[in-house]
């Protein structure tokens, strides 16, 4: 799996591609922790490039989730193609996600969350 | 009708390794679209349980991956050298919402035709999934 990583207004925005398993789960939870460990807890997901996931990659997303609200960050995920969106669905992951239909919209939230 | 047979240590790489054997087995047999990706998902559940809960990722250990595949049937059969198999699928507990893990099974179920699980002699597990080519995968949600 890649992972590239750019900040948008104080928020981590990271690209995942490729597969979302067990062994690469564990990269993306790095790099995730490394963020965290920085004090940044702003976290933006944008998985248009992940063509495969499995329940371990969902694991990882949840430990991620679990790690990020402690911290009292956030975490959103956006353009998730249409086989990954299922999945969330069907293990109604969708109803505890944050999930935009595209990066900018989810980059938009952040500021409707500041001002209000 | 063709079968194919692959073996595989325990480590966490042999995930990768597997999932590029069952995509180029899918492609030569132009199974494509969704019943491509679900099929790729129900037995990558199946190896990863095989992996870390039946093999303990004991590098030493083996999953046996069978696959079977012909104009209707689309057949994976899963085999780990754990043991106590049935105590194993016994004391599964279903996964709560924030649970990280215990999802897989459910993924199975919910994609394949028909799905067994039977331990074998040596007390492993074999998880046998069964999709049929003529079905479109069925898109249910809970």
């Amino acid at each position: 799996m890649e992972i590239s990583i750019q900040e948008e207004g104080g928020i981590s925005v990271l690209q995942l591609k490729g597969r979302l398993d067990l062994a690469s789960g564990a990269g993306v939870k790095e790099q995730v922790k490394q963020l965290l460990g920085q004090e940044k807890s702003l976290i933006h997901l944008n998985l248009s490039q992940v063509d495969f996931i499995n329940s371990s990659g969902l694991g990882v997303l949840v430990s991620i989730m679990k790690e990020v609200r402690m911290r009292k960050g956030r975490l959103t995920l956006s353009e998730l193609v249409s086989y990954v969106q299922e999945i969330f669905e069907i293990t109604q992951l969708s109803h505890i996600f944050e999930i935009y239909t595209s990066q900018q919209e989810a980059l938009n939230s952040y500021q409707s969350v500041k001002v209000s | 009708m063709a079968t194919y047979q692959f073996e595989y240590s325990s480590v966490l790489e042999s995930e990768e390794k597997m999932l590029t054997d069952i995509e180029l087995i899918l492609s030569r047999h132009l199974v494509t679209g969704h019943l491509n990706r679900a099929f790729t998902l129900a037995v990558s559940e199946a190896f990863t349980n095989a992996l870390t809960h039946g093999n303990e990722l004991d590098p030493k250990k083996t999953v046996t991956l069978r696959v079977t595949i012909n104009k209707t049937d689309l057949i994976a059969d899963i085999i780990d050298q754990g043991r106590d198999a049935l105590r194993r699928i016994a004391d599964r507990k279903p996964a709560q919402l924030l649970s990280e893990g215990g999802r897989g099974v459910d993924l199975i179920r919910h994609y394949a035709n028909t799905a067994r699980f039977v331990e074998v002699e040596s007390g492993g597990l074999l998880v046998s999934i069964h999709f049929s080519r003529r079905d479109k995968v069925a898109i249910k949600t809970s």
